[in-house]
């Protein structure tokens, strides 16, 4: 076959045009404040509502090389961390204009590529000093919190629906009273009765849209219409979507009447000593004000410490967590329950009636429930030939018999609930449900691992190989109800929860009435408990707000202007001259393309948020910052007073300013500077990347394509 | 109904060097590979232009498996170069770019290509004469009682792939590591017949570099293990883990899938009966105390429970490339049949382990004896994790011939231009009787001489992509890079501060002079000199075996290729 070669043309580099253009459609994307987009695809009439990176690049046409590059490293950073997606993606954006710019300034490649990583790993090791353990975090968050005027402010945010659930209400109350937190997870302890654990635990209400009205349309309406792929990305402001309360996170408009009584009661209560409980505090400073994933978050690390301090496992375990989904449901009715939480169908319910609440016998398999199934490796004969001896009476045909065999097996064992891995055969389904055996397929590894640990049961892969042995005991399972105590009907699917006296597994149960929302909030769940879960791995967390950019602007500042020539100290260890000549010429050019990257970051996320009013208002005030950073001899401290003080980039020009009291905000390290790592990392990929192969395409094709002037042949 | 075509005559084509689309596709080829050359070379994707995987690498060994040429010229090329980085991992770029240049520039000479030939042979005996003897001024000894030397190694093959982005300390970290992997598979006692042992990449792609670890013995991927029970292995007997390993499929399937029908009367399940067998087979181990068995394939779930039930711990799915480390590991041959087990099969481990990496399970087993090892090899991405493998692979293997020939070569373009004024040096002054032996000219001799130093100094020409001047000095020979956008002055020493291979400095005037540009060089050369140190830290060193090879390649690949007078092409 032959082989097409293309060349990139080095001054307008291809790829990162490319990289830029589609990174600019995730701009929306980036801050706490994040703007939905809506996915349309021009064929099929058929649209997709986002808001994350992941599934903004999931749902692009990605047939470049760049794009294919661009989708691996966000679904890397995102397998391993489940956060820092967003500024990833909008960092390769800035990151990629900047490089371009340098490009037309005939900067030579080698010197972008070895000033800007050195750079980087220098910012890296800087930021370290803007790193604080989490064990201070929570003693940072307690004192805070007992600051008297803190409390006004929150009572502000906490536009809720309340009124739709009296029962959270009450639960409410008494939390608040316990500790004047805005996230009142509250002292009480354990109690064996799961229903009051759960009524205590797990109530969280429907997100608030703490700072949200104050956002502004950020002008990216234009935003992106990708030019050739065939989709259209178009960024829908919350203004526009404001009729719709599913999409708006605020729903301000409704709630405004209650909100004010709700003001009045509280506000009698004043400050308490605050409890401590945790990693409570550290959760919330980690949620970035989505309250409705952080209450969730505040109740599963409630529950595992709880059981932390009995059983001696590790604190916060995210295996022992998974999500249900129920559509139908408003989203106050989002909870976390002991168990698993699962959708089964309403014929399979009427199984659970007859258990009551007898113990039941559990059986875990870990492949498929079919007659078909055979474990993975094993090769079907496929020229055997069976031969039938005595043709006389009629047989059960083979699929019977083996319905027969399984059916048997079960009730032998006086099995009364399965878990499987993998399906379930319709034939067998039936038969189980009239003989009072409950099945549930598609169970997740984690689970199946969860229920042997507690019940001793031993999975099997085949009935078969079913003994006593293997069968465990205890479960329970029983209709899931919401927490005002209602069975919830909805529809086609009933929701069960399998649970066992002790059971370390969590479910959290995410309900919302719109579907194209649910994978939203499901998504966001994840993000908030990986956070959590990487702040514990790290043992440290980094201040947020932009405290660690800033710092990073202000370091390579400080690299500018250090004497030039300093490629000789830093390659006194290895002397490269095919890399290292010319560096220190074109350092300054490059040391600014990298610093324009932070600071756009900053700048958008100052727009999104509402905290500048245009980015050349976010660009004054980071520049202010910087001016008194240096200034003040030494930027960390001065930044990290900033911080503390909660002035770092309040924003001037909201009307709430005076009175808007910034909750200390954290981010993860390892995930941020990740992040960084990978983004600028591919940048230079693409960078140095000066001509594209293409392997397996039939000559004919590549000239008949509309680039055909660009290849050539070998 | 069959229809006959008449079948086409032969494609004669005479002088295939003369024709413009050999030349062009020529040059092309030796564009591409010229642009990835070095720490500074640039980057190639590689993709099938629908959206799938992309590969981005400057390694002549992804490149080449993956281009396809369509002319036969090309195509003895490329099959000699691969041959070579089959056998040296190392320089495959310098050998494919040293023979496009020679025969780019030995078909511009206007001397009859046996002449041509007979010269060249004769050149490439003076460099491997001069390579191999003790007065050569361009290659270092390894001291293998010191890192130093063997880091440097390591270190320039992991900079001369910049698709690896790596930073400086992970540079360091990663020579370190494989250096450390090597030495483990070096075995403890020297015995006639010694062989090195096996280090086993174990991928973890989208971790950090820095995760990257070695640990001795193998790693075999577990994911279904948190689903067992939690054991460990017992020791039935003498502290060892006594070890069954299997190359057969235990997973209870037939075993002749291949041909013919089998018939079976109703009623009879082959399946069940295989399973009997299998479970016969578990039966066994169990009686002959076996604690562990791995299989390379995959165990049947039944035989797995029994196994367990009576506490040996099965391991399945260690793949192919596991089984010859894990028998030199245990010391067994693996049992190729489910049938009979004779006693004498087994092998013994000094310890199993479960560990967690990233979020892999993996079974850990430990031998006695060390010279099998795991490098876990963590890069952030996909495109990156593989480039990184192969460059650990080249590595790997750079120690090894190493190993077996301690020396090496003065990197950065530095034995390019020293062995180029070494020849022009040599050449000069050689005898009217030689010239006579191979029946040329001295003129025939000086130009083809020229062409094949001008081609060795465009090899190190083209470690400079952004520009700027290529200088080479008087007194080393060695090869010095001036950065672009200065004048051209008289005096280099304010440019350059140290040679491509790091070992002089610019301290004294070495009167450089330009390598390109020029025709015929003004001065006549003396034989250039031993550098003033010979042990540096922070050197660029090549592989001597690897560069030997690569020399010899590429002149005889090109020799081969100008020798070509038809391609005979079959056109049916």
């Amino acid at each position: 076959l032959p082989m097409a070669f293309r060349d990139l043309n080095a001054r307008r580099h291809i790829g990162l045009q490319q990289l830029s253009s589609l990174a600019g459609a995730g701009r929306a994307l980036l801050g706490p404040m994040k703007s939905c987009k809506f996915i349309v695809d021009e064929s099929t009439n058929q649209s997709t509502l986002i808001c994350s990176a992941v599934r903004l690049i999931e749902n692009l046409d990605l047939t470049s090389a760049a794009g294919q590059l661009l989708n691996e490293t966000i679904q890397a950073q995102n397998k391993e961390f489940k956060t820092g997606m967003s500024t990833l993606l909008f960092l390769v954006g800035a990151w990629s204009n900047a490089v371009l710019e340098c490009l037309q300034q005939n900067v030579p490649v080698s010197a972008i590529v070895s000033v800007m990583s050195e750079a980087l790993n220098s910012c890296c090791e800087k930021v370290q000093c803007l790193q604080i353990s989490i064990h201070d975090v929570n003693k940072e968050q307690c004192s805070s919190s007992v600051r008297p005027h803190a409390f006004k402010s929150r009572t502000c945010q906490i536009g809720c629906d309340i009124l739709l659930n009296p029962q959270i209400f009450l639960d409410f109350q008494k939390e608040i009273s316990a500790s004047e937190e805005i996230v009142p997870i509250n002292s009480c302890s354990r109690q064996d009765d799961d229903c009051n654990f759960n009524k205590h635990l797990v109530s969280p209400l429907v997100t608030f849209g703490s700072i949200s009205p104050l956002v502004k349309p950020t002008g990216d309406k234009s935003a992106s219409v990708i030019a050739g792929s065939g989709v259209i990305t178009s960024s829908c402001n919350k203004k526009k979507l404001t009729h719709s309360r599913y999409f708006s996170t605020l729903e301000k408009s409704h709630f405004s009447s209650q909100q004010c009584g709700f003001q009045g009661y509280l506000s009698g209560q004043s400050a308490e000593p605050c409890e401590c409980y945790g990693l409570g505090h550290l959760a919330m400073a980690l949620s970035h004000g989505n309250q409705t994933s952080m209450k969730l978050l505040q109740s599963i690390v409630a529950y595992q410490q709880e059981r932390a301090e009995w059983s001696g496992s590790s604190q916060f375990n995210i295996a022992e967590v998974v999500t249900c989904c129920l559509l139908g449901l408003p989203e106050s009715y989002s909870c976390v329950c002991p168990g698993f939480v699962t959708l089964v169908s309403p014929e399979q319910a009427t199984v659970i009636k007859y258990f009551e609440d007898k113990p039941l016998r559990i059986l875990l398999m870990d492949g498929d429930l079919t007659e078909q199934y055979r474990h993975l490796g094993f090769n079907r004969a496929c020229n055997v030939r069976t031969i039938l001896e005595h043709p006389g009476l009629q047989e059960d045909k083979a699929g019977d018999l083996w319905l027969k065999n399984m059916l048997g097996i079960l009730t032998s064992f006086e099995v009364n609930l399965v878990l499987v891995k993998g399906n379930v055969c319709e034939n067998l389904l039936e038969g189980c449900i009239a003989n009072s055996i409950l099945v549930i397929g598609s169970v997740p590894r984690d689970v199946l691992c969860a229920f042997r640990e507690v019940t001793g049961a031993q999975p099997v892969t085949y009935l078969t190989q079913l003994k006593a042995s293997c069968l465990g005991s205890g479960a329970q399972v029983e209709l899931w109800k919401a927490s005002d105590g209602r069975a919830m009907d909805l529809g086609e699917l009933v929701p069960v929860r399998v649970k066992v006296q002790g059971i370390s597994l969590l479910t959290a149960v995410l309900t919302s009435t719109v579907a194209s929302k649910m994978q939203l909030i499901e998504d966001q769940f994840w993000t908030f408990v990986y956070r959590l879960h990487h702040a514990l791995n790290d043992g440290k967390v980094f201040l947020g707000g932009g405290a660690v950019e800033l710092l990073c602007l202000s370091h390579i500042q400080m690299l500018g202007d250090q004497p030039l020539q300093p490629a000789n100290n830093a390659m006194k260890d290895f002397h490269n001259p095919w890399v290292a000549a010319s560096v220190s010429e074109y350092k300054p050019v490059v040391l600014q393309a990298l610093a324009r990257g932070w600071k756009q970051y900053l700048s958008v996320v100052m727009c999104n948020t509402a905290k500048a009013a245009s980015e050349l208002e976010a660009c004054t005030s980071i520049e202010h910052h910087l001016q008194k950073a240096a200034d003040c001899g030494s930027p960390s401290a001065y930044i990290l007073k900033e911080f503390r003080r909660g002035d770092l980039f309040r924003g001037c020009s909201s009307p709430f300013a005076d009175h808007t009291e910034v909750l200390k905000v954290y981010d993860n390290v390892t995930a941020k500077t990740e992040a960084w790592r990978r983004a600028l990392d591919l940048v230079l990929l693409v960078l140095q990347t000066d001509a594209e192969i293409i392997t397996g395409h039939k000559r004919n094709q590549l000239l008949n394509s509309h680039g055909s002037s660009e290849f050539m042949f070998l | 109904m069959a229809r006959l075509e008449a079948k086409k005559p032969p494609l004669f084509i005479s002088e295939p060097l003369t024709k413009d689309t050999v030349s062009q596709s020529l040059s092309l080829l030796s564009g591409i590979l010229k642009s990835c050359y070095g720490p500074a070379g640039r980057l190639k994707q590689l993709h099938n232009g629908v959206g799938g995987y992309v590969c981005t690498t400057s390694q002549s060994s992804a490149l080449l498996s993956c281009l396809s040429v369509s002319h036969p010229v090309l195509r003895v090329l490329m099959a000699s170069v691969q041959n070579h980085i089959s056998r040296f991992s190392d320089c495959g770029l310098f050998t494919a770019l040293l023979c496009c240049n020679l025969i780019e520039r030995f078909k511009s000479l206007n001397v009859a290509s046996c002449t041509v030939i007979k010269i060249s042979k004769h050149l490439l005996s003076l460099c491997m004469d001069y390579l191999k003897s003790e007065a050569c001024a361009c290659r270092v000894s390894v001291d293998f009682s010191s890192v130093e030397t063997l880091l440097c190694l390591v270190r320039s093959v992991l900079t001369s792939k910049p698709a690896c982005m790596l930073n400086k300390p992970e540079v360091d970290y990663l020579t370190t590591l494989i250096l450390k992997a090597f030495m483990f598979t070096v075995p403890c006692r020297v015995e006639t017949n010694t062989v090195l042992g096996k280090c086993v990449i174990v991928p973890v792609k989208g971790r950090k570099v820095m995760d990257s670890a070695v640990l001795p013995g193998l790693l075999i991927e577990a994911p279904e293990i948190q689903l067992a029970k939690p054991i460990t292995a017992r020791r039935t007997c003498s502290n060892m883990i006594k070890t069954a390993l299997f190359c057969v499929s235990m997973s209870g399937d037939l075993c002749n899938p291949e041909e013919g029908a089998i018939t079976v009367p109703q009623g009879i399940s082959l399946e069940v009966s295989e399973l009997n067998q299998l479970l016969n087979i578990g039966k066994q181990l169990v009686d002959d105390e076996v604690d562990l068995v791995v299989c390379q394939k995959v165990i049947h779930p039944s035989l797995k429970q029994y196994l367990q039930e009576n506490h040996v711990m099965a391991v399945d799915r260690a793949g192919l490339s596991l089984m010859e480390p894990l028998s030199r590991m245990t010391g067994s041959n693996p049992i190729a049949s489910i049938h009979s087990l004779s006693p004498s099969c087994y092998g013994s481990l000094k310890d199993v382990r479960i560990e967690n990496f990233a979020s892999k399970h993996f079974v850990h087993l430990i031998p006695n004896d060390t010279v099998v090892c795991s490098l876990i090899l963590c890069n952030r991405n996909e495109t990156a994790w593989d480039e990184l493998k192969r460059a650990c692979e080249t590595a790997e293997h750079v120690l090894q011939l190493t190993i077996k020939e301690p020396l090496a070569l003065l990197g950065g373009g530095c034995t390019e231009t020293h062995l180029a004024s070494y020849i022009r040096h040599k050449t000069c002054s050689l005898s009217t009787s030689s010239f006579k032996d191979m029946g040329c000219s001295r003129t025939q001799y000086q130009l083809v001489a020229d062409g094949f130093c001008r081609s060795l100094e465009s090899v190190a020409c083209s470690l400079s992509h952004d520009g700027g001047e290529i200088l080479t000095d008087v007194v080393y020979g060695h090869c010095w890079f001036v950065p672009s956008g200065f004048p051209s002055v008289s005096n280099w020493s304010d440019l350059v501060s140290k040679c491509g291979c790091g070992i002089n400095g610019s301290a004294e005037n070495l009167n450089w002079r330009l390598l390109q540009g020029q025709f015929g060089s003004p001065i006549i050369p003396g034989c250039p000199k031993d550098p003033p140190v010979k042990v540096a830290d922070f050197l660029t060193l090549d592989c001597f075996a690897a560069k030997c090879s690569g020399l010899q390649v590429a002149l005889e690949t090109a020799n081969l290729i100008l020798d070509l007078t038809y391609v005979i092409e079959d056109q049916n």
